[in-house]
């Protein structure tokens, strides 16, 4: 088991190297540190521009190659990812917004396989009766709502709740509170902050797994092994549970997978509408800013994300399926 | 449609607009004769009456982003300096207007023909290349399959969203550019699902057949392979559409699609949210069509599932 875990996570992380170098071109092809320098005043002169770039490894007359190596070997001596345009350090950045982006994603993602595997086995047990079809209108809706308006709708909301209480109940921006110290009272503040973000993350991503869940639950319910189980005295409800639920998840599992990257896109427009200094907001100012130490950083956590993801979804098919025999 | 089955009789040819007749499904076919599969499909997709609404909303929906501009005097970049951010229905501005001052019908018009030129050009061609590649590695097998998956697998690690973010802000939020970078970065997943149902294709007696006749390759995976899963296809072009008009309205959104003076959806919720609470109209109204868009796409994807997928139970019987 463990040795399949090893080679699992080393095929994922040659591909996670490739895929961070080939963005470290890209980022240099595109982006261009110079333009950070170019509004200043007084005006800097090219060479003057370069001097400064130079200190940041971002020099565009060193050849890429060079710079290239200067990057990677600071990355595999020192864990080191680079500077900014301007100055700040990647590693500093990065460290403070993985805690914050993880507590958002992280949240939303275990409630929407639990709201959304949920919905499914209820929905698949209870077919075209009234609340199959009204659960199933109200998840398309939520399912092809893009994340921009969900997240919006949700501020909109609570902006009336609060004014309605003529108090702020709910918090619509920032991850907390600034004014507030102590352990406990900035727990509190960071809970109530990440309510609504949870809820509009949770709104777009669990239809995707009722769906999925509802339709492949419908396939298993009436195959051999669940009759069978009946016969053997099982009550319609265990016989779903103990059997056609447990091989119908595991398509469910490689789901979460692939939408760990998707759910982080999704993140992207909420911490923008919600003004959460998360890995989602660097993602867009990296870019506009034309940070390409940053933007490649963003692009390996993001890689990382699916590689966990992927290597999850593969013990829990394996831990599911008892037909898989890995060792 | 091109469905490779025996027989089907010269009914197939006559194709008539999709809305003409769906509305009438009783017609199709008298009783006790053969139908053709295109009268089949027709039928079972209008019993759908979910995806009937969904086939209408999209109808209206181009028509509007096609013939909306008549409506009014206004064009989408003109600004209107005498009427900024008024209300709708204030100064002759059908829907009001924008902080600078534009016609928000216009912008609506425009943007919605905007956003849906964009997705249906991109699921067209996703579709196209994830069929053909798809296909083509089912085909060959051996060495050049497990290639072609291996690139399929490693184009879908790469931070695409970024990606495109990258190209799309150097290019200054062309839409063409757009269109690019979308359908390079879109296809890969459809890619493999479609692998996976074309290896089974690839035992099936008339592909043998073709093989050992000495046809080529190409011609067999365009022939025989790709009509085969033609039903897969044409659902994988009906939800892509949505998929991507989410795609362009979040890239938009965060300033990396379509950009002033362009307008889509994207850039007029991105707009919009500016100015949520002194000028609410100029949200909802891009936002009520982004849901609308995209709602009715998914319901038309769903009931051409149901109608073309053999074993659905779904639809009854017919």
């Amino acid at each position: 088991m463990l040795r399949y875990i090893a080679r699992k996570a080393v095929g994922w992380f040659l591909m996670i190297a490739v895929a961070t170098n080939l963005t470290y071109f890209l980022a240099n092809a595109f982006l261009k540190p110079a333009s950070n320098y170019t509004a200043l005043r007084p005006p800097r002169t090219p060479a003057q521009i370069n001097h400064s770039l130079a200190l940041y490894n971002l020099n565009p007359d060193k050849p890429i190659t060079d710079r290239w190596w200067h990057w990677i070997s600071q990355i595999v001596t020192h864990f080191d990812w680079g500077q900014s345009p301007t100055g700040g350090s990647v590693n500093d950045q990065v460290a403070y917004r993985i805690f914050v982006s993880g507590q958002l994603v992280l949240g939303a993602t275990i409630l929407s396989i639990i709201i959304g595997v949920g919905l499914g086995v209820y929905t698949a047990s209870r077919q075209y009766k009234a609340a199959d079809r009204v659960w199933q209108g109200l998840s398309v809706i939520s399912f092809n709502t893009p994340s921009a308006v969900a997240s919006l709708a949700v501020v909109l909301v609570a902006i009336a709740l609060n004014q309605a209480l003529g108090s702020t109940l709910l918090p619509v921006a920032g991850a907390q509170s600034p004014d507030v110290a102590g352990f406990w009272s900035v727990f509190g503040s960071r809970a109530t902050h990440a309510i609504l973000p949870t809820i509009s993350l949770t709104f777009i991503s669990y239809a995707g797994y009722h769906l999925l869940q509802r339709s492949l639950l419908l396939d298993h319910i009436n195959s051999d092994y669940v009759r069978t189980a009946r016969a053997k005295g099982l009550t319609q409800k265990q016989a779903i549970y103990r059997h056609g639920l447990r091989t119908s998840i595991i398509p469910v599992a490689t789901q979460v997978a692939f939408a760990m990257p998707a759910l982080f896109t999704g993140a992207v427009i909420t911490e923008t509408v919600f003004a959460w200094h998360g890995m989602g907001e660097y993602f867009t100012r990296t870019i506009s800013t034309n940070d390409v130490h940053g933007v490649v950083a963003v692009a390996a956590f993001g890689a990382l994300m699916t590689a966990i993801g992927a290597i999850l979804a593969d013990l829990v098919v394996v831990a599911l399926d008892p037909r898989i025999r890995v060792s | 449609m091109a469905i490779n089955m025996p027989g089907a009789g010269p009914a197939t040819e006559e194709v008539r607009p999709n809305g003409a007749e769906a509305q009438e499904p009783g017609k199709t076919g008298s009783d006790g004769k053969r139908l053709s599969p295109f009268k089949l499909y027709m039928r079972r997709f209008a019993r759908n009456k979910a995806a009937l609404g969904g086939l209408v909303l999209f109808a209206l929906l181009v028509l509007f982003s096609l013939f909306g501009r008549y409506l009014t005097h206004w064009d989408h970049m003109e600004a209107d300096f005498t009427a900024l951010s008024v209300a709708p229905g204030v100064g002759g501005h059908l829907l009001g207007t924008n902080g600078a001052g534009n016609d928000v019908y216009a912008q609506l018009v425009h943007g919605l023909g905007r956003s849906l030129i964009i997705a249906v050009t991109v699921s067209l061609l996703t579709t196209a290349i994830a069929g053909l590649f798809g296909t083509t590695a089912a085909y060959y097998g051996g060495k050049a399959e497990r290639a072609m998956l291996g690139l399929v697998h490693f184009l879908l690690i790469l931070p695409s969203f970024l990606i495109i973010a990258l190209v799309g802000t150097h290019y200054r939020g062309d839409w063409q550019v757009l269109v690019v970078v979308l359908t390079l970065f879109g296809w890969m997943l459809t890619a493999r699902v479609i692998w996976s149902l074309a290896t089974s294709l690839r035992e099936r007696e008339y592909v043998m057949a073709a093989r050992f006749m000495g046809v080529s390759p190409i011609r067999t995976i365009v022939r025989h392979l790709l009509p085969n899963i033609g039903s897969l296809l044409i659902v994988t072009f009906t939800l892509g559409v949505a998929s991507t008009v989410q795609a362009e309205t979040a890239l938009s959104f965060i300033g990396f699609g379509v950009k002033q003076p362009d307008v889509s959806l994207g850039s007029m919720l991105a707009d919009g949210q500016n100015t949520l609470s002194t000028a609410p109209w100029l949200f909802y109204l891009p936002a009520a069509l982004v849901v609308l868009l995209t709602v009715a796409m998914a319901l038309i994807g769903d009931g051409l599932r149901d109608a073309l997928d053999p074993t659905s139970q779904s639809g009854g019987r017919a």
